[in-house]
């Protein structure tokens, strides 16, 4: 059914969308955003430590569902293996009201100034980095988002202190919120960084430490990223930007709607969405200004899928840039037991971080920041052991339970060199429960980005002995692709159309009115959590959306 | 038309008459649905050995449809493979099961009534004060109305500080949203400690103590969790460590009169004794079930105190955390502002 | 016909899985007699009693059971099988031979004629849900009363109050 025409139609409402949301309708834009899941509450995860978004051994409670949403992985040897959502290999972001941010860990970083010019730092300086892969500048810096990464830190809500931080970009304004207490472990790695000539401060956090926004304060519970906050502290699109977007009464929200292709006009106009609703219909939304926000695995998915006269192979993808560049993050680390408990209960755990290896390291283009972890609920930890230790039977047990609370982790997001190989395609046979292609992903990581990652483990390591571990151990890098909650990069953002999908406001090059808002448009992935860097793009393409085009009357 | 008709009428019949089957073989039939297995298992070693499925659960011969229509769709799930969770009472089913306890616990009951716990759904949600100035959140249901279904959106709306605010469901409104399992289960293992008579001699904390149904409705997990699993924290004033109790069943009020993560004496919901009652268990004021204390200074106090005060006209206000008379910590030097003497 | 015999009669029309061939153990949904008692030697093996409860008590075998009607259905056949080599080889050591051969399928040298791949494939699959049903929310059927959380000093249910304080307006 054609539905009346609105100024915009937005699909995805995660971490982006309804910020630009938002945006729009505080302008008068009549706006419909659209989501494929539903408005999931902390009631419908439970804090269940088997199923949840972070362990989904038994499912997981935010989408998308299990059933009718499958997508096609190739393995190293080519073959190709059909994953279900919950399952390893899909690279899953939630599928909800707000995205990844109902049920994340929700640190805020924002990128260092150097993330956003990589070329520029390490073209000459570290040429293996860039010998088959796709690592480039950014076509706008760090100054264009400054004022942004505050209205995200402001009107989102950031606690947390970077002022001992001296590697980062600079800061306006502080945090509207202070950190929370420190743990046991905060206090004890915060010691031994300054030991080693680190310089320790507290993670900027999308969570209350204090009353704000309306919302109470952390309560401290054990049961934190994957999960649905209980007393709404954690700061997410869902509880924040979105409730005021409605209150405007220009938007309409409008869940469990799969979106199928944006339609296109003559020209490079779009003329709306084609999408099935709640009930399996299929609708045609008319609008004036098409935002795709359903991050980068599912936004390359629907650019791919909307063929045209135009675009006949894809929205955007005259190049064949749409789909290429996936990119997460290499997480590597080490793990360090201790002579005396660490753990005292007190969450959400991870709280103390250091920059000192984002850049600068000898011979590497990039590094990452390296930080505490998140609680780990005993299912969790109980695969982790130093090597030597039997992993199952009374060895397994004894060793157990002596260091479950003496066991400390230390990780971080390395930043990877993109290719073209790590990519997203639509499978040419499997299909969702709508009839619609899935998404096709394949990819090997770059090499370059597993000596970094593999140098960040030595790094978190050292990091550990100095605060007193008595034994550690590391965890290396992988081999495969990454995504997951931190997938990016595969509708990159550039000033030449022949080598990027967007420009720089994030308008798909050669149409008139498709914009893509989320982590498909960042160049690379800076070596920290991207949310902020999303949001931030989000606030300032919904401003630049709001100026550039006229509403009616 | 007739045969639909028939099919229909067949299965309004046999329904019931499956269940009766089904029951009428006592609890070894009810153990016969495998998903059933483990509520017979807990049951069979509980206080409540001796009662009956039928007599709180009721039977088949009940004109209430949901039954048989849980039973009928259980068996169809059964049927194709879609077996769902461990079976567990519903929020209606919690609520109907009052009348039960009462049946046999009446004295229990009544003083629960009277006390504050007793509190209902139109109480505890609808408070104009509270709903204007704090967020209505899933938290709330931790400890009022923590057997309903859904999210706090589910019980009341609308989630802003503006209202008018209304109960989702109105039949919740004169509703307790503290129930009997809120800090009970039925299905506990455990021995009763013997016949009536025997218990009334022994009545007192060491009853209590070891009472295998008292313990926490936990609603992350749909499920009690019992006062031995429960943990009395181990609370502080400003860095001094507070002398406890000993005793266990403070380990359930605990769960929502919490103190913040720190522990502080005070904060939070907290109201933990710190000042001349240090080491007094909730228990030994306040009686379990109406929850109030009055009259009960004169069980540990003689009428006139040391100071020579009436202790049951003292002003002992709890409510106001700031109040130097506050029970919970009113120490020596509250009232002996210049030095307290020594003893003589 | 007694009204057992005659009871459990209608329960076996009623559900299919109750009617074919061997019925489920009692209190359990599918795993047999035979299966549920392999399966909680070889759960006990993989985390065995000591002055701490192991896998059996906590009833990670109930967990799995559980699971194999729900999340993990489509292993049921794989679960037959593998109990089923498992109980052929061990007929003649008994479950005291368990841990042994536990050894030998993780480095995947049980016999092939019982395991086509030497166990490997078996011996992950159970570890896996074995410490799932273990370290698990009990929930679940496993973990019975927190046994494991209480063995590594994790409180079952955390003591958290809130703050008092006005949020404000919305």
């Amino acid at each position: 059914m054609r539905l009346p025409e609105v100024d915009a139609v937005i699909i995805g409402a995660g971490a982006a969308g309804p910020i630009v949301a938002k945006e729009l309708a505080f302008a008068g834009w009549r706006t419909v955003l659209l989501e494929r899941g539903e408005w999931n509450t902390a009631a419908d995860c439970r804090k269940d430590d088997l199923r949840n978004q972070r362990t989904s051994i038994l499912g997981h409670p935010f989408g998308p569902e299990d059933e009718g949403n499958p997508r096609v992985v190739v393995e190293r040897d080519g073959r190709l293996r059909v994953v279900e959502p919950s399952a390893g290999g899909y690279h899953n972001n939630a599928a909800c009201v707000g995205g990844g941010t109902l049920s994340y860990g929700a640190m805020a970083w924002r990128f260092h100034p150097h993330d956003f010019r990589m070329r520029t730092e390490y073209g000459t300086k570290v040429p293996a980095a860039f010998a088959d892969s796709t690592l480039e500048d950014w076509p706008i810096g760090y100054d264009d988002l400054e004022p942004y990464y505050e209205q995200a830190e402001w009107e989102i809500g950031v606690s947390g202190d970077d002022s001992t931080n001296p590697f980062r970009g600079e800061r306006k304004r502080a945090l509207p919120m202070p950190p929370l207490p420190p743990t046991r472990e905060h206090e004890i790695l915060w010691r031994g960084a300054l030991r080693a000539g680190l310089h320790p401060f507290h993670i900027p956090m999308l969570r209350n430490s204090v009353p704000y926004g309306g919302r109470p304060g952390c309560m401290r519970c054990r049961w934190c990223v994957g999960f649905a906050c209980e007393v709404d502290a954690k700061c997410g699109t869902q509880n924040t930007v979105l409730p005021r977007a409605l209150g405007t009464g220009n938007l309409t929200l409008r869940t469990g709607c799969q979106a199928q292709e944006v339609t296109m006009g003559p020209g490079g106009t779009a003329t709306g969405v084609r999408y099935f609703d709640a009930n399996g219909e299929r609708q045609e939304q008319p609008a004036r200004v098409v935002v795709v926000s359903a991050s980068a695995i599912e936004s390359a998915r629907l650019l791919l899928n909307s063929k045209s006269n135009l675009f006949p192979r894809g929205l955007g993808n005259r190049h064949d840039w749409v789909g290429r560049n996936l990119q997460g993050h290499t997480y590597t680390g080490a793990y360090g037991l201790f002579a005396d408990d660490v753990y005292d209960d007190l969450g959400p755990g991870a709280s103390v971080a250091i920059c000192d290896y984002n850049h600068g390291n000898a011979g590497m283009a990039g590094g990452a920041m390296l930080a505490n972890e998140f609680i780990r609920l005993p299912i969790q930890a109980a695969g982790i052991r130093p090597p030597g230790v039997p992993r199952w039977g009374k060895g397994h047990k004894d060793y157990f339970r002596t260091n479950y609370r003496r066991l400390v982790a230390v990780q971080g997001p390395t930043q990877e060199a993109p290719t073209f190989g790590m990519r997203v395609e639509v499978d040419a046979e499997v299909k969702d429960k709508f009839g619609i292609p899935v998404a096709r992903l394949s990819g090997l990581k770059h090499p370059h980005t597993i000596e970094v990652g593999n140098l960040m483990a030595e790094k978190a390591e050292g990091w550990l002995r100095a605060s007193g571990a008595e034994t550690t151990w590391k965890k290396g890098a992988g081999q495969g692709i990454s995504g997951g909650q931190h997938q990016a990069g595969t509708c990159r953002m550039g000033r030449d159309a022949k080598t990027s999908v967007v420009d720089e406001n994030l308008r798909i090059h050669e149409t008139e009115n498709v914009y893509v808002v989320d982590g498909s448009v960042h160049v690379t992935n800076g070596g920290f959590n991207p949310v902020l860097t999303i949001m931030a793009l989000a606030f300032r393409a919904g401003r630049h959306i709001a100026g550039a085009h006229r509403v009616r009357g | 038309m007739v045969v639909a008709g028939l099919v229909v009428l067949v299965g309004v019949l046999l329904a019931p008459a499956g269940s009766l089957l089904y029951e009428s073989g006592g609890p070894e039939a009810c153990a016969n649905c495998h998903e059933m297995g483990r509520q017979v298992e807990l049951w069979s070693g509980s206080a409540h050995q001796e009662v009956k499925c039928g007599a709180c659960h009721g039977d088949a011969l009940t004109m209430d449809a949901r039954v048989h229509w849980t039973n009928a769709r259980r068996v169809a799930e059964h049927w194709m493979g879609r077996i769902g969770e461990e079976p567990r009472l519903g929020e209606g089913q919690v609520l109907e099961m009052m009348s039960r306890c009462e049946g046999c616990h009446e004295q229990e009951f009544a003083a629960w009534q009277a006390g504050p716990h007793a509190a209902t759904y139109e109480r505890l949600f609808l408070d104009e004060k509270h709903n204007h100035t704090r967020h209505l959140m899933n938290d709330c249901l931790r400890c009022h109305g923590a057997h309903a279904e859904g999210a706090i959106g589910d019980v009341v709306a609308p989630l802003d500080t503006k209202g008018p605010w209304r109960l989702v469901r109105e039949e919740l409104r004169g509703q307790p949203a503290i129930p009997c399992m809120q800090c009970h289960a039925v299905h506990r293992e455990g021995q009763v400690l013997g016949r009536k008579r025997l218990e009334a001699k022994m009545a007192g904390r060491q009853q209590e103590t070891h009472r295998p149904g008292l313990g926490f409705y936990d609603r992350r997990s749909r499920a009690g969790v019992r006062a031995g699993l429960l943990r009395v924290p181990k609370m502080e004033d400003n860095g001094r460590v507070l002398r406890m109790s000993a005793d266990g069943r403070q380990a359930v009020c605990y769960q929502c009169h919490a103190p913040l993560a720190g522990r502080q004496a005070g904060s939070g919901d907290d109201r933990t004794p710190k000042g001349v009652h240090e080491g007094l268990s909730c228990l030994a004021c306040h009686e379990q079930h109406r929850g109030t204390t009055r009259a009960s200074c004169a069980t540990c106090h003689p009428r006139l105190s040391n100071c020579g005060r009436d202790v049951e006209t003292m002003d002992t206000t709890f409510a106001n955390a700031k109040s130097g008379h506050n029970v919970h910590w009113v120490a020596c030097a509250d009232c002996h502002a210049k030095g307290v003497p020594r003893r003589r | 016909m007694k009204r057992r015999s005659f009871i459990a009669g209608t329960a076996a029309v009623g559900g299919a899985g109750c009617g074919r061939g061997e019925g489920p153990a009692p209190g359990y949904r599918v795993l047999t007699e035979n299966e549920i008692r392999t399966l909680d030697a070889w759960c006990e093996a993989l985390i065995p009693a000591d002055d701490a409860p192991g896998a059996s008590w906590a009833k990670v075998p109930r967990y799995i059971d559980i699971q194999l009607t729900r999340k993990f259905r489509r292993l049921l056949p794989r679960y037959r099988e593998a109990l089923a080599a498992m109980e052929r080889w061990l007929a003649a050591a008994g479950v005291e031979g368990m841990a042994a051969r536990l050894e030998l399928m993780e480095q995947g040298k049980a016999p092939r004629e019982l395991f086509a791949d030497g166990g490997k494939d078996a011996f992950e699959m159970v570890l896996a849900h074995t410490l799932q049903g273990f370290y698990g929310s009990p929930r679940h059927g496993g973990n019975r009363d927190y046994v494991s959380w209480v063995l590594l000093g994790v409180a079952p249910v955390p003591v958290r109050g809130r703050e008092q304080a006005e949020t404000g307006k919305n």
